[in-house]
């Protein structure tokens, strides 16, 4: 495989999903970079105190080297957004469909993979673009499962549903500041990094 | 929401009458709340059947997930 793939997370559900059931390792195993939109990786770590949200962070930061953020402008707009309290539903999606266009006019032999919300996928308009493939949880952790890498795909969507149940109930409402605060540092952290390397 | 028509739109998202998006567009703030009733009603995440209109972009996926895997054994 030597076209430039990515695997783009195009909202914080495949994300919930496995940090819920101890399994986002998994996202390493195909070896492909995994692409995570700004308003994504926001959407899913704001909330202090909610449940795999510090987990989320801490495994992008522990694999840096393959996880990438991708600013966009859709993720500014999420920033100003959260700043005056307006709603910031949907805003993932919209800037998965950004970080898609940018990586794909970036490089004209990339291929981008997006890794969509199970029940999603069977019902959105048809992806026309043959650089452009698509991959839902369930059916990932069935490629995984066929290639003996995890024991049981409905073990870790069980698990993630049981453990869902457990940590509901103790969600904090809020928003944290700390987590938005390590993110603007972690963008320009990596702003700086990209304007060094050219 | 009532607590009935909450457990009733979990259950139509299990068996994938409905979408995340649906649930999100009705109330669901968070996809843990989604996996939260899926626990308490003992049911797990739906995986969608092959079908739709991106049944060629999901082979497509699944193919490059299989072989990504391979090249790395």
């Amino acid at each position: 495989m030597s076209e430039p793939f990515s695997l783009i997370v195009t909202d914080t559900s495949p994300l919930f999903t496995l940090v819920l059931a101890d399994a986002l390792d998994v996202l390493l195993r195909p070896g492909l970079a995994v692409t995570i939109p700004d308003a994504v990786y926001i959407e899913a770590t704001r909330v202090h105190g909610a449940p795999g949200a510090e987990e989320i962070m801490e495994w992008i930061n522990a694999h840096l080297d393959v996880v990438r953020i991708v600013p966009t402008d859709i993720g500014i707009d999420q920033q100003r957004r959260l700043e005056e309290g307006r709603s910031i539903r949907g805003l993932g999606e919209l800037a998965a469909v950004e970080a898609l266009e940018r990586f794909l006019r970036g490089d004209p032999a990339a291929e981008a993979l997006l890794l969509f919300e199970d029940s999603d996928v069977g019902k959105r308009r048809a992806i026309v673009d043959e650089r452009v493939s698509l991959i839902s949880t369930g059916d990932f952790l069935r490629e995984l499962e066929a290639a003996g890498l995890v024991q049981s795909t409905d073990y870790i969507l069980d698990r993630a549903a049981a453990r869902g149940r457990n940590v509901e109930k103790q969600r904090k409402p809020g928003e944290d500041a700390t987590t938005r605060g390590r993110f603007r540092d972690q963008l320009l952290q990596r702003r700086d990094a990209s304007n060094m390397e050219r | 929401m009532p607590e009935s028509e909450r457990q009733k739109m979990i259950r139509q998202y299990a068996a994938g009458d409905i979408t995340w998006r649906v649930l999100r567009e009705r109330g669901f703030e968070n996809y843990v709340e989604v996996l939260a009733g899926l626990g308490e009603l003992g049911l797990r995440p739906p995986v969608a059947p092959m079908e739709g209109p991106n049944v060629e972009a999901r082979r497509r996926g699944r193919a490059i997930i299989r072989e990504a895997l391979l090249a790395r054994k």
